[in-house]
């Protein structure tokens, strides 16, 4: 059974069409990263996930049963928004009465040390940044042990340095079959922690694979050398053919380099090109 | 189990949360003995007087807790981003629902139960032990409709509309109760309509503790005005789910 199952999920807000025919899974264990500009439907599809809205048509499951479900949503673990903590509160006690919510709820002292939280778990979170605020949040996605874990954009607002050892933190853990779904606007973030990438733009997938084969179905090498005016950085369609003109016309070059193309250059080529 | 573990969860964490906001905690607690003191305090010269005056306003300091104050908290927080991560928690609603409602009386017994020290104190109130427990029982459970109705003015009404509204029913419900001015004292129209208003029965049961009076028309009355409330609050509970996550 897949921990998430999208199939043919439609829905319209008014006027606009917010997901048109959109299927996709998450097996067990799988982390999967949703691409997408904004306003392309990755939010819709998240609030469907978590119970929060429901398809128009087609069906949304989690673990094979109805997010609504209140049951359903044991097995399941999602981040607070952004700016959604009441200030007075202290970490330590929302991650408390989050655990009273799961029926095997991990240790919260395991899981604050897990994220480097101990310090702050009893100040009050209006006292913290809004980088620890945000490793809160994903540390609550974490606390009920779920099967599948949703974080809407974890690492906005955090620094570069608190960024990466947060996804040093994520790849560290042992989740066994535990599976990740997770929204990002760091390409590099997707590249980093995910399995499989799934592109959504304007309500439907336009890409769903490894995020090797995004960068290579959509991204152009960089071709890069020094000529006689100077360094020149190309991103020619055929970098291969680009190369052979290059050595053919026998004008003078040295330190050539022919580099992958980064999955943001690939996201935006692909993006770009739908728009 | 469960649904206990999160009711009682829940609980802890508004009243943790109110307890953080002395600014609002402390006011919402002195205005009713403010008002004890103003308007009965003078008056209350002997047990008899002292006891019905002390019944009243201990009545008047739940109401305010739980309808104006606490009820009204719903309708600024229902659009907090915090309401929707609670949302997607694995609890049916109706458990945090019961928990609003237990921390709302909890809230309002403090501030009642500062009008009953203050009477005790400066006021020739005469309650036996048995008494003062079944006040705290009865001042209980007759304040549920009020935290309902409070919720039902607080998922139909914005978050600018709820105050307003629910401090003229306040002060309506109040003096028309009879809680302000004893019953018999009420113009015609008023004691006309106050046997069919939630604060009179409210009123007649905490009366019932020391003058012998129809206590199972007040039950009779809170129970239906309770179930009226909570269907009108389910309903705009929904109406505000469709409105936010169609």
């Amino acid at each position: 059974m897949n921990a998430v199952e999208f199939s043919r999920v439609s829905k319209r807000f008014g006027a606009i069409e917010a997901l048109r025919d959109v299927s996709f899974t998450v097996a067990p264990g799988e982390t999967v990263a949703l691409l997408g500009p904004n306003g392309a439907g990755k939010t819709t599809s998240l609030e469907m996930l978590l119970g929060l809205r429901t398809p128009d048509s087609g069906t949304v499951c989690l673990a094979g049963a109805l997010p609504r479900d209140a049951r359903a949503r044991q097995k399941l673990g999602a981040t607070p928004q952004n700016t959604g903590f009441p200030d007075t509160l202290k970490p330590i006690e929302i991650a408390a009465f989050v655990a009273a919510n799961y029926p095997s709820p991990l240790a919260v002292g395991d899981v604050f040390a897990s994220f480097d939280l101990t310090d702050v778990a009893n100040r009050r979170l209006g006292d913290l940044s809004g980088g620890l605020q945000r490793r809160v949040a994903v540390a609550l996605a974490f606390i009920g042990n779920p099967e599948i874990v949703v974080l809407d954009e974890p690492t906005t607002g955090m620094d570069v340095e608190s960024r990466h050892r947060l996804w040093e933190r994520l790849r560290a853990r042992d989740c066994g079959r535990q599976s990740v779904l997770f929204t990002t606007h760091y390409i590099e973030e997707a590249q980093v922690l995910a399995d499989r990438v799934i592109v959504i733009d304007r309500g439907c997938v336009r890409f769903n694979g490894g995020s090797r084969e995004l960068r290579e179905r959509f991204g152009r090498k960089r071709v890069e050398y020094i000529g006689n005016d100077g360094p020149i950085a190309a991103l020619p369609e055929d970098a291969d053919r680009y190369v052979r003109d290059l050595v053919l016309s026998q004008v003078p070059f040295r330190d050539l380099t022919v580099a992958a193309p980064s999955l943001e250059e690939a996201f935006l080529a692909m993006t770009g090109a739908m728009s | 189990m469960k649904a206990m573990a999160v009711w009682g969860a829940y609980s802890r964490l508004i009243l943790i949360e109110l307890m953080r906001t002395p600014s609002y905690v402390i006011p919402s607690v002195l205005f009713p003995t403010m008002f004890f003191c103003i308007f009965a305090l003078p008056y209350a010269k002997t047990a008899a007087i002292a006891d019905t005056e002390m019944l009243s306003f201990v009545a008047f300091a739940l109401i305010g807790v739980t309808l104006f104050q606490f009820g009204v908290g719903v309708a600024m927080e229902r659009g907090r981003p915090w309401e929707r991560y609670l949302r997607t928690l694995p609890a049916n609603p109706l458990v945090r629902f019961a928990a609003r409602v237990n921390a709302a009386i909890a809230f309002g017994a403090v501030a009642g139960g500062l009008v009953a020290v203050v009477a005790r104190i400066f006021t020739p109130v005469d309650l036996t032990v048995t008494q003062w427990i079944v006040l705290i029982v009865y001042a209980a459970i007759g304040a549920i409709p009020f935290v309902l109705f409070g919720m039902a003015i607080g998922y139909w009404c914005n978050a600018r509309a709820a105050l307003p509204v629910a401090n003229i029913f306040y002060l309506l419900l109040s003096f028309g109760g009879g809680l302000w001015v004893p019953v018999r004292d009420l113009p015609s129209f008023a004691a006309a309509v106050s046997p069919f208003l939630p604060t009179r029965q409210y009123g007649d049961l905490l009366w019932s503790i020391v003058t012998p009076g129809n206590v199972a028309h007040a039950w009779l009355g809170l129970t239906l005005y309770a179930l009226i409330f909570l269907l009108l609050a389910s309903i705009g509970y929904r109406r505000d789910e469709r409105a936010r996550y169609a």
